[in-house]
């Protein structure tokens, strides 16, 4: 790497008040070092770097501005950097502040800096904290993320995952699941947002953490919240059902025209089959999927899926649904002791999961260094 | 008075009282019109005039100048305009509040907060009477004025939900639980929104379905008839056999469509109307014309396999009905004919299938509803019927 003479030098090279050609040139080399992984363990080890970094997103020059970022990206990606990010070099309270501008172009990219953050829970806990701080708070995230064009020149469509990271917290899932508030009911239609798989996934997901807290399931299948139609609308299709199966459907599911289409992520149909699992979890959640004639919408949707990991979710989903109730003791399926080995091949399936998102965040990284089209949705 | 006086003002009371059977007083009320004055004074009144004409009431005029002095400044009269319709309010004299709310923003004060106030109350006041756009109107007034108006947020999704009106009225509520997001009626008025639009969605769905489904029931129909060849008479003018050539399928069709246009007014009349059944057979609305007697009758659905006889049998197998005096109408003396209203007729045999006839060229099918001629074999009205016409025979 570099010597010491050197990196001060390069150091002097990253102020605002240097030459652009030569800040240019600084700044790409860094991106550089970014785009490696010693690079990056390299500047886990200079803090001052990173500050540079951070200041100069105030520079006049968009391009310089743009690699300052693409190098925050890359550099969040990787987990080992995320203490000096946000400790040293402190750069979470201005990236908030940016991003609830709504005239800032560059709000995308932060999106993705904090959803990199936010992935794990030790950083997570940080970025909750900083959020509340700097006196934002979940109910402004949740207002930017609901409304259409907050940002004329930023999709924000990262915010979906960025609040399904956040989730992972219960003083998250305590606010998303406020009964004294609106706010799950706010998500619920985004499960079907065509325009970006990213955001519907974030907002699936988030749905999804908040069901593993069972105590609220009653509330979320009520006519309060009503969040059966919503997971099941993008598993639907077309097919026609009996006039018997059609009635008892949920209203939004009824009738549905010969175009519907399903949902075209196999990830997001997963996690929806596993929202619906969770639903299952106690006894009124079970009779009430079994009254509102769930199955025969998997029972469809089963001759059309291709994915064996979606189908054998399905495959679980509709073992619940055409059985009988289980024996007394057992009514709630969250509260059953799992055997050791057995939960040990959850834990192992979601990491193998997370790591899988986490190549995706990386890989995406890269294509940005590379000024790579990567298409958004 | 002492005795003594009284003594003496009695000579003088009898004067006294004499004039007042002489002169009438002035100024007393009429025994006809008692209750008309008694109205007008202030005092007395039950109710406020609409208007107060100064000189007609100039006393009330006076009070009333009392209270909307114009020598106020503008807000303390839009306060105390604010206070009287509050008034007329709570006593729900809606028509009247509102015109004290009126009243108090044509003061137009500087004073935001009570014009958009004055504006919430009088959209309540119109919501109250039923008139949902004018309170619309006011609460988006109010809203204008002052964007985190609770009330007149409520208001206004309020009113949007009664004019069924709910994508606006789910805006309304977001927009109120910005402002205080604990608020329960807010939440309350969401979820009810949101309910109704989703059962308003779901219910144009049905509609759709069931249209869909009509529409391909009658495309069918129309269909089997051309199939079949037979031919729909417009009022107008006959249409020729349906065959492949473009333009008379195009004339076909029209026609088909126009045919079910004209309501199948035999569909009114009789409320039947030919139908495709589930094995693919026309089932037709049949008439049978009996003119020596001027009576008809009517099969409401005709099996298109059905033979004439079979009806027939039915028809007057077993009793002869009261109108045939002759008792001659026996089903094996009957003859049956199809008239083309040229003055030629069509005879057929009733041992032939309702299809089979309906088929012929000679044949058409007016208002919907096939019609054919009965009459008795050798008949003396038979040979009336038929003289002078020409009788085709079916085979």
């Amino acid at each position: 790497m570099l010597s010491d003479t050197e990196a001060k030098e390069l150091l002097s090279f990253l102020t605002l008040e240097t030459r652009p050609d030569v800040k240019g040139q600084a700044t790409e080399y860094i991106l550089g070092l970014t785009g490696t992984r010693d690079g990056c363990r390299y500047l886990q080890s200079k803090p001052d770097f990173i500050k540079a970094l951070l200041t100069l997103t105030s520079d006049p020059s968009v391009a310089i501005v743009k690699d300052c970022y693409h190098a925050l990206i890359n550099l969040s990606a990787d987990e080992t950097l995320h203490q000096v990010l946000v400790k040293d070099a402190n750069i979470l309270p201005s990236l908030f502040h940016n991003l609830l501008d709504p005239t800032y172009m560059f709000s995308d990219r932060i999106c993705t800096i904090l959803t990199n953050l936010s992935r794990h829970e030790k950083t997570c806990k940080n970025v909750f904290r900083v959020l509340q701080e700097e006196g934002i708070g979940l109910p402004k995230i949740v207002e930017v993320l609901c409304t259409e064009d907050y940002n004329k020149k930023a999709s924000l469509h990262y915010l979906g995952p960025l609040l399904s990271n956040l989730t992972q917290l219960p003083e998250t899932r305590q606010f998303v699941l406020d009964r004294e508030r609106c706010v799950v009911q706010r998500l619920l239609p985004y499960t079907q947002y065509e325009a970006s798989t990213v955001k519907r996934g974030g907002i699936v997901g988030t749905l999804r953490n908040c069901c593993f807290d069972y105590a609220n399931h009653e509330w979320l299948l009520s006519d309060a919240v009503d969040i059966l139609p919503f997971l099941l609308l993008p598993l639907a299709g077309p097919e026609e059902l009996s006039e018997e199966e059609n009635e008892g459907l949920p209203v939004d599911l009824q009738y549905l025209p010969e175009d519907k289409t399903r949902e075209e992520d196999p990830d997001i149909r997963k996690m929806l089959i596993e929202t619906l699992l969770l639903l299952t979890a106690t006894r009124v959640g079970r009779q009430i999927l079994k009254r509102k004639n769930v199955y025969p919408i998997m029972r469809e949707f089963h001759k059309c899926e291709k994915e064996p990991q979606v189908i054998s979710a399905c495959e679980k989903l509709v073992q619940v649904l055409i059985s009988d109730e289980p024996d007394t003791g057992m009514e709630n399926l969250m509260e059953l002791d799992i055997p050791e080995d057995i939960e040990l091949k959850f834990r192992d399936m979601d990491a193998k999961e997370e790591e899988q998102i986490g190549k995706e965040a990386l890989m995406r990284a890269e294509a940005d260094k590379n000024n790579l089209e990567v298409p958004r949705s | 008075m002492s005795q003594a006086q009284d003594y003496d003002s009695d000579d003088g009371m009898d004067g006294f009282m004499d004039n007042f059977t002489k002169h009438k007083y002035k100024g007393a009320f009429n025994e006809s019109n008692w209750e008309e004055e008694f109205d007008k004074v202030p005092m007395f009144m039950k109710t406020a005039p609409e208007e107060i004409d100064p000189k007609k009431h100039p006393e009330l005029a006076c009070l009333q100048s009392i209270i909307h002095d114009d020598d106020r400044p503008p807000e303390e009269q839009a306060k105390a305009l604010k206070d009287e319709g509050n008034e007329y309010f709570k006593e729900k004299n809606y028509k009247k509040a509102i015109v004290s709310y009126t009243e108090g923003l044509k003061k137009k004060c500087q004073d935001s907060d009570l014009h958009a106030i004055l504006f919430t109350n009088r959209a309540a006041a119109h919501f109250h009477l039923g008139n949902m756009r004018s309170a619309l109107n006011d609460a988006l007034a109010a809203k204008k004025l002052k964007p985190d108006h609770l009330k007149a947020l409520t208001r206004g999704a309020q009113c949007c939900i009664e004019l069924c009106n709910f994508s606006e009225a789910l805006q309304w509520c977001e927009e109120g639980l910005k402002v205080q997001p604990k608020d329960q009626k807010l939440q309350e008025l969401r979820a009810a929104a949101d309910k109704f639009k989703r059962t308003a969605e779901r219910d144009a769905r049905k509609a759709k379905v069931k249209e869909k489904k009509e529409r391909v029931q009658r495309d069918s129909l129309l269909r089997a008839i051309k199939e079949r060849g037979i031919k729909l008479l417009k009022p107008d003018k006959p249409i020729r056999h349906g065959s492949d050539d473009e333009d008379e399928h195009e004339s076909m069709t029209k026609a088909m469509a126009e045919f079910e246009l004209d309501g199948l007014s035999c569909q009114e009349a009789t409320g039947f109307k030919v139908h495709l059944d589930d094995q693919g057979f026309l089932h037709w609305p049949v008439l049978f014309l009996y003119p020596e007697y001027g009576q008809t009758d009517f099969i409401s659905s005709f099996n298109e396999c059905d033979r004439f006889v079979d009806h027939l049998a039915v028809m007057f197998g077993e009793e002869l009905p009261p109108w045939d005096v002759d008792r001659k109408y026996h089903p094996q003396n009957l003859q049956l004919y199809f008239d083309d209203e040229k003055g030629e007729l069509l005879q057929f045999d009733p041992e032939m299938s309702l299809l089979k006839v309906l088929k012929n060229d000679r044949c058409f099918v007016k208002d919907g509803t096939p019609s054919f001629i009965v009459l008795v074999k050798g008949s003396a009205f038979c040979k009336m019927f038929l003289s002078g016409k020409t009788v085709h025979q079916l085979k």
